[in-house]
């Protein structure tokens, strides 16, 4: 019989979760009140039969780590490189997980993964999104179908899969409305909304509210028209992800502080992904010297891209023209 | 530069203080944050213990059972997380540093936190440079606040500002050795001012020792003041009250503490530089700057109670 055995896991956060794990059928066979009657008339009496099936409950825990010595399941799950201490940090999904066998309920999932995914990704695949386990893999491999019939070839649903784990936890329905969302938003043609799901397929299954508040910060608060909201966007998809205060602060320092154009920035959009900090002590180094000059058409041109992507020796050597110590120097008096 | 080749033998050589340049509009919170994660980062990249063996007694109880050594999931990094956690790093301040301040900022790893304490309650003078500006005042006496006034600011000289800085200083010498209750020229008052720096007994009263322009480009000037328990708000005011002193209005427009005690920047660790390596450098720089100057733990000085 089937004897469901329920522990606790207690988290940092000293709150208590339930947790039912059924996936010990293996010492699960004599439940405790057989165990009683068994030995009710006499314990202390030696006996010849083999006891090894009997051992003790699974005691309340506060992770993983208590029961994957035990549990063919997990031991398996760590073979290919899950990270059980990251799923354990929600225990909503550690509820789910337990209750899956490998043999039964896993091993379908993993072959179908191993598909799009390759070995060695799966591990950090199952980590980021653990709850595809409990999807059918039927539906998993409709999901896969609707990109195929939307015309992705294979190698771009593998990069997909890979890139973005949670895809596949989408229904049809939902990734189709906002593959419209985001045609209708950004104009794109057919080839473009491919091109762009490829690139960044995070985006698509992002949060759209946070996707919305960066559009509006791209094109009413920084000035970007539509034709270019729509370069920028195709070019670097993340822009639309990061933190729309961050970005806002960025801008603000490049535009209107270094005074550099929208074209300079449409031209390298890399700089808004560059932390202020690091802009600013660049920017405020040049003017020290008197080399801050953005122009092209002037000479001593400083390329705007130079003072982002380089590391510091780079920076100085190349476009300061001194000595790191010298930059450090000016660091240390901000 | 110190080169490790194992997890534990670096993190058991954590242990002391460590001089950082704090970045302006960083809270110092955030610092130790950076710290702790950027160590346990590296400590964590470095090879670190292996998997233990786990003993396990197989078989059916009627039989012979077979006792096995197996590797133990339980003690794997996937399993019970990475080695090092932000809880295996104590990191305590010495002297807080405001969130618009830069500079040199103590901070004591692990076994250092004693010193950082020990440092505290030595009261080292802080040097700071700090920026201000002439012709606005704000209600937050510094650049981000609401502007409440505006002034001119062409009839002030460096003769004015330098009479009115030492002013300040003379007034607060004088006020050293008023609260501490004793006659100006008794022979007690001589002795008490011949052991050393008059230091406040608590740590709620700011003393300058020393205040003087260093540079002067109006609207613009820079002043280097010496002190004790001052703090971020407190520096501001002393911009705002020197700019009404000098008839016109004053803003603060930064504050870089470039000196505690023998800390200076030059011993301080740039941002870029918060890794394992550097900061375990820095530990043993600290360490030898301690060894040689036993005074700033326990400083010879008199005492003034208020």
């Amino acid at each position: 019989m089937m004897a469901l055995k329920s522990a606790y896991l207690c988290f940092g956060n000293k709150q208590v979760f339930k947790i039912i794990c059924s996936q010990y059928a293996k010492y699960s066979n004599v439940s405790a009140l057989s165990v009683k009657q068994t030995f009710s008339e006499n314990v202390l009496e030696t006996t010849s039969e083999d006891l090894s099936h009997i051992t003790p409950y699974f005691s309340n825990t506060f992770n993983l780590a208590a029961y994957v010595n035990n549990s063919e399941t997990l031991k398996k799950l760590v073979d290919i490189n899950v990270d059980l201490s990251k799923i354990e940090k929600k225990p909503h999904i550690v509820n789910k997980i337990l209750k899956l066998d490998f043999e039964k309920h896993m091993k379908e999932h993993i072959i179908f993964l191993n598909d799009y995914v390759g070995l060695d990704e799966v591990g950090n695949f199952l980590t980021k999104n653990p709850l595809i386990l409990c999807e059918p893999v039927q539906d998993l491999q409709v999901r896969v179908n609707y990109l195929e019939s939307k015309g992705f070839q294979n190698d771009q649903i593998k990069r997909i899969i890979t890139r973005n784990p949670f895809w596949l936890m989408f229904n049809t329905v939902r990734i189709d409305r906002r593959f419209g969302y985001f045609q209708k938003s950004l104009q794109l043609t057919g080839n473009e909304v491919r091109h762009l799901t490829t690139k960044q397929p995070k985006l698509i299954t992002y949060n759209l509210h946070h996707v919305k508040c960066n559009m509006f910060v791209l094109k009413e608060e920084m000035g970007f028209e539509d034709k270019e909201m729509k370069d920028l966007t195709l070019n670097k998809p993340k822009l639309l992800m990061i933190n729309q205060r961050h970005l806002l602060e960025r801008f603000n320092y490049i535009h209107n502080i270094m005074q550099i154009s929208h074209k300079t920035i449409l031209k390298y959009p890399e700089v808004l992904f560059c932390r202020n900090f690091k802009i600013k002590q660049r920017h405020q180094f040049l003017l020290k010297l008197g080399r801050a000059q953005y122009d092209p058409k002037k000479e001593n041109f400083i390329s705007i891209k130079s003072l982002v992507l380089d590391t510091d020796a780079e920076f100085c050597n190349n476009i300061a023209k001194c000595s790191v110590s010298d930059f450090n120097l000016f660091l240390k008096t901000l | 530069m110190v080169q490790f080749k194992h997890a534990a033998s670096a993190y058991k050589s954590l242990n002391g203080l460590i001089c950082v340049y704090k970045p302006p509009c960083v809270p110092v919170k955030q610092v130790q944050h950076i710290i702790k994660t950027n160590l346990c980062r590296d400590l964590n990249a470095l090879p670190v213990r292996p998997r233990e063996q786990r003993i396990e007694i197989e078989g059916a109880t009627n039989e012979p059972m077979i006792v096995k050594l197996v590797p133990n999931y339980a003690d794997d990094p996937l399993v019970c997380g990475p080695r090092y956690i932000h809880e295996d790093i104590r990191c305590s301040w010495a002297t807080h540093l405001g969130l618009f301040s830069s500079g040199v900022l103590l901070l004591g790893i692990n076994e250092g936190t004693r010193l950082t304490y020990k440092i505290n309650m030595g009261r080292p003078t802080r040097a700071f440079k700090v920026h201000g500006q002439l012709g606005k005042a704000t209600d937050t006496y510094f650049w981000n606040g609401k502007t409440v006034e505006r002034s001119t600011y062409h009839h002030i000289t460096r003769e004015k500002i330098d009479s009115v800085v030492a002013h300040i200083q003379a007034s607060h010498q004088k006020t050293m050795f008023e609260m501490s209750g004793l006659h100006m020229e008794s022979q007690t008052t001589y002795e008490l001012a011949a052991q050393g720096l008059i230091r406040p007994a608590s740590s709620k009263l700011p003393v300058i020792y020393g205040i003087k322009c260093v540079d002067f480009k109006p609207p613009n000037f820079t002043l280097e003041i010496q002190s004790v328990n001052e703090y971020e708000k407190y520096l501001w005011t002393l911009v705002h009250d020197i700019g009404v002193q000098l008839r016109s209005t004053a803003h603060c427009i930064g504050v870089n503490c470039i000196r505690q005690g023998k800390f200076d920047l030059e011993l301080a660790l740039l941002r870029k530089h918060w890794q394992l390596e550097y900061i375990a450098d820095n530990m043993n720089q600290c360490s030898q700057l301690l060894e040689e100057n036993e005074h700033l733990l326990q400083p010879e000085s008199a005492v003034l109670t208020a």
